[in-house]
C-alpha cells in the first residue's frame, strides 16, 4: 500500500491499546493510541484519520460523543465502536449516528482486522497486508474444520 | 445488507408481500421450501415439520416435546441460512427467534379482517359469521403457540419493528415501505449483529442435538463456547455432565462446553421416598 491507513485508537483501558495497536500495525496501519478521549479529540482537530476505533463507555467523553465529533470534523472517516456493554439499542444508536461498525468486547483480533479492512475498502483504499492476513485466517479456519 | 423477517396473519397475503419484497430488493427468499431440506438432512417427516409450525399443542395434537424438537431443527436450519445475509424470511417463525439481532427487520403484515374471513369462508365453505368466529379462535391459538415455544406473543405489535395493515395500504405501497426501512442504517449488518446471529445459530444446533435426550436443558452459546444448564439428581450429576459435554462437543463450531447442574429436588425427594 502506498500510503498507510491512518488509524486512531481510543480506549481508556490502556491494555486495549497495547493489545490492539500491534494487531493494526501488523496490518500495515499507522496507528495512534489514546487513553484520554479529550486528548484524542484535540488530535483529531489537527490530523485527519481514515479510521477511528473508539470505546463507548469512557468517563470524560463517551464513544458516541467521539463519533459525533469525528463525523463533524471528517465525514469520510470510518468509525468503529467497541464496547463491553453491547446491546441492540446501543448498536442501533451507534449505526444511526454514522458508525461504520460495532464490535462487542471481548473480540478476536481477526474481528478487528476484518472491520478495519472493510473500512479501508469502503474508503477505496487497498490493504495488501490485511488481505494476506485474511487469507491466512481463512486457511487456518478451513484446516480446523470450524466455521468462522 | 440486512435480513427481513415477515410474519402475517394471512399466510397467502404475507407470502405475496415477502415475494414482492425479495424481488424489489434483489434478495433471496427463504420460506417453507426449507422444510424439505430439513426433512431430508435430518431424517424428519416434512408434514410434521409443517404441523409443528402451524398447530397449537393440545390433547389430540403432537406432543409438546416433539413439537419443540421439530421447531428447533427448523430454527437451526433457518438461522444457518440467514447467516448469508440479504434474505427475506417468511413462514418459518424467524421473527420470533431473531430477537436481538440488530440487522433483522421484523415486519408484521395484517390482512384486511373481512378479506381474511372471506378467504377462510371460501376455503372451508362456511358462512361469514362462522368464519369470523373461527378466525378469532385461530388468532388465540397462534398466541398460545408463540407463547408456548418462544415465550412471546406473536400478535403483540411490540414484537416488531413495523406493523403494516393491508386494509389501509396497497401491497405495492407496503413493499415500498419495507424496502425503504431495510435501507435504514440501523438495520445494516455489523460485526456485533453477525456474531449475535452466529451465536443463536450455534445454540439452536446444540439444542436440537441435546433436547431429545435432555428435554429440560437450557443453554447459551458465545463464540464457540456453550454454557448448558441441566437438571440432575445428585448421584447422576457427573454422568449427566459428561454426557452433555460429549454430545454438545460433536456439534461443529463448538470449541468449549461448560455444564452447570441444577439440583433436581423433586426428583431427589421422589427417589428418597421410594
Amino acid at each position: 500500500m502506498s500510503t498507510p491507513l491512518r488509524v486512531m485508537l481510543i480506549d481508556d483501558e490502556p491494555i486495549v491499546g497495547k493489545r490492539l495497536g500491534p494487531v493494526l500495525e501488523k496490518m500495515g496501519c499507522q496507528t495512534e493510541t489514546f487513553v484520554e478521549p479529550a486528548v484524542a479529540l484535540n488530535r483529531l482537530a489537527e490530523q485527519e484519520f481514515d479510521v477511528v476505533v473508539t470505546d463507548i463507555r469512557m468517563e470524560e467523553v463517551d464513544g458516541i460523543g467521539v463519533l459525533e465529533r469525528v463525523k463533524a470534523l471528517s465525514p469520510r472517516t470510518k468509525v468503529i465502536m467497541i464496547t463491553g456493554y453491547a446491546t441492540l439499542e446501543v448498536a442501533h444508536e451507534a449505526l444511526a449516528k454514522g458508525a461504520f461498525d460495532f464490535i462487542a468486547k471481548p473480540f478476536e483480533p481477526r474481528d478487528m482486522r476484518q472491520a478495519v479492512a472493510k473500512a479501508a475498502e469502503a474508503l477505496g483504499l487497498q490493504m495488501p497486508e490485511a488481505a494476506a492476513l485474511m487469507v491466512e485466517e481463512i486457511l487456518l479456519t478451513e484446516e480446523s474444520g470450524l466455521p468462522e | 445488507m440486512s435480513l427481513i423477517a415477515i410474519s402475517a396473519d394471512s399466510y397467502p397475503q404475507g407470502l405475496d408481500i415477502a415475494q414482492r419484497t425479495a424481488a424489489a430488493l434483489g434478495y433471496g427468499l427463504l420460506g417453507r421450501e426449507l422444510l424439505a431440506q430439513v426433512a431430508a438432512d435430518r431424517g424428519l417427516p416434512q408434514e410434521q415439520l409443517v404441523q409443528a409450525l402451524e398447530e397449537t399443542p393440545g390433547f389430540f395434537g403432537m406432543r409438546t416435546r416433539r413439537q419443540q424438537e421439530l421447531l428447533l431443527h427448523i430454527q437451526a436450519a433457518c438461522l444457518e441460512r440467514l447467516l448469508a445475509d440479504n434474505l427475506v424470511c417468511y413462514g418459518l417463525g424467524a421473527h420470533l427467534y431473531l430477537v436481538g439481532v440488530s440487522h433483522a427487520l421484523r415486519v408484521r403484515v395484517l390482512a384486511e379482517p373481512q378479506q381474511r374471513a372471506a378467504e377462510l369462508a371460501a376455503l372451508r365453505g362456511l358462512p361469514p359469521e362462522r368464519a369470523a368466529k373461527l378466525l378469532e379462535r385461530q388468532d388465540q391459538e397462534r398466541r398460545r403457540w408463540s407463547s408456548q415455544f418462544f415465550q412471546a406473543d406473536e400478535m403483540d405489535p411490540a414484537q416488531y419493528d413495523m406493523v403494516l395493515s393491508l386494509g389501509n395500504l396497497e401491497p405495492e405501497k407496503a413493499v415500498e415501505i419495507i424496502c425503504d426501512a431495510a435501507g435504514y442504517r440501523k438495520f445494516q449488518a455489523m460485526t456485533y449483529s453477525r456474531k449475535c446471529l452466529q451465536d443463536k445459530a450455534l445454540a439452536a444446533r446444540v439444542l436440537a442435538k441435546l433436547m431429545p435426550r435432555f428435554p429440560d436443558i437450557r443453554l447459551q452459546a458465545s463464540d464457540g463456547t456453550v454454557v448448558a444448564q441441566v437438571q440432575s439428581l445428585k448421584r447422576d450429576q457427573r454422568k449427566k455432565q459428561e454426557a452433555v459435554r460429549e454430545l454438545a462437543s460433536q456439534v461443529p463450531g463448538v470449541s468449549y462446553v461448560e455444564v452447570q447442574v441444577i439440583r433436581d429436588y423433586f426428583g431427589q425427594a421422589a427417589q428418597s421416598g421410594r
